[in-house]
């Protein structure tokens, strides 16, 4: 499965702490979200349209991380869960 | 409507309007230390209606309509009228109010800089502002802190502060009986008194201050406690309190942000007036 973030500024972060607030320019709905989440939507606007094991991979490369081979799953739940609420989008373009 | 009033209270401008004198001429009577608003343009207007025509003579219930409204309010009898008026003027700002995010929550304020007291009906700020409004604090407001979309300033709202039930005598005892309005026996809400803020207060009320602390207290504890609230929880607890947030978008979520992110915030239980004055002043103390 393939995930992109929107063109142009999608939301708005704001770090509280050890929670991160993003204001979603679509809907108007502001979410509270904690790690992993901020990283893993930066990667994915760093990496463009990408699927979970190259989003982990990402992280992999920019983080110190220690949950061995669950990476890549975690990533995923957390992708799909964004998907939903429509902070990213499913698909290439 | 027969009988109108226009009142203004901070930034903002109402028009009161009844087909009764008698509410009209008691909001006058409270309101007459207030700036002359009859020439200004209106930002809401008030009705205060019979509930059916024929009811205006025959056991009178007053119904609050206005720019903005809510389809469940129950009618309210003719005698609690001053309080119609008033909870008219609240419904048109929670509802319809977009200049400023706006918080439930008292306002005052000291040496130039403001305190939030933000808290639900019941958790005491409007006695903790009326009380501290007679300690050489400045009365902002009892009922919604305004927050500069820009700025971040708080602008004052101070309409009558509403008390209720033993909240009366405590605050009679240190503001006199002279700037207290009817007792309104037996509302939805228990016994109402209306104070008149302090004639200083209400001079002052187009200077906004920076707000430096916000508690939410908590009234009617066994044990009195203060506990540091994070500035995620605060944001939480300020979404809910707000009655604009969402409809600000984002506006609303920089303002917010702002404001938890650069003042420390508070949660006070407290199980007396003096015993909440007392925690108040030296938080303040400490938050200097």
């Amino acid at each position: 499965m393939q995930y992109r973030v929107e063109p142009g500024i999608a939301w708005l972060a704001h770090e509280l702490g050890p929670m991160t607030l993003l204001y979603h320019r679509r809907s108007g709905i502001t979410h509270m979200v904690s790690e992993p989440v901020p990283q893993i939507l930066d990667a994915l606007n760093a990496t463009g349209p990408a699927d979970a094991g190259a989003v982990a991979r990402h992280l992999a490369a920019h983080f110190d991380l220690s949950a061995e081979g669950g990476i890549e799953a975690i990533v995923a739940a957390r992708l799909e869960e964004l998907a939903g609420l429509g902070l990213i989008r499913i698909g290439a373009a | 409507m027969k009988h109108a009033l226009t009142l203004r209270v901070g930034p903002a401008v109402f028009r009161v309007g009844s087909p009764w004198a008698s509410p009209l001429d008691a909001l006058a009577r409270l309101y007459s230390g207030y700036p002359d608003a009859s020439d200004e343009p209106a930002d809401f207007t008030v009705r205060l209606r019979p509930l059916k025509p024929w009811r205006r003579h025959v056991r009178p219930s007053i119904f609050i309509t206005g720019d903005h409204s809510l389809a469940d309010a129950a009618p309210m009898a003719l005698a609690h009228g001053l309080l119609a008026a008033e909870m008219g003027m609240n419904l048109q700002m929670a509802l319809g109010w977009r200049r400023h995010l706006l918080l439930h929550a008292a306002t005052v304020e000291k040496d130039g800089r403001a305190l939030i007291l933000s808290g639900e009906s019941g958790s005491g700020k409007s006695t903790l502002a009326a009380l501290l409004g007679e300690r050489g604090w400045r009365l902002m407001g009892d009922e919604f802190a305004l927050v500069d979309l820009a700025g971040g300033g708080l602008w004052p709202f101070p309409r009558l502060v509403s008390l209720k039930n033993a909240a009366i005598e405590a605050v009679r005892g240190v503001a006199g009986e002279g700037r207290l309005g009817p007792l309104m026996a037996a509302t939805a809400k228990g016994d109402i008194r209306h104070l008149i803020p302090r004639p200083e207060h209400v001079a002052a009320m187009d200077r906004p201050a920076p707000p430096t602390l916000i508690l939410f207290p908590r009234f009617g504890a066994e044990d009195s406690a203060a506990r540091p609230v994070d500035p995620a929880e605060c944001f939480v607890r300020l979404t809910q309190a707000s009655t604009n947030y969402v409809a600000l978008g984002e506006a609303g979520f920089r303002a917010l942000t702002g404001l938890v992110s650069s003042v420390p915030a508070v949660a006070i239980d407290y199980a007396s007036g003096a015993e909440g004055i007392a925690m108040v002043e030296a938080l303040w103390d400490e938050a200097r």
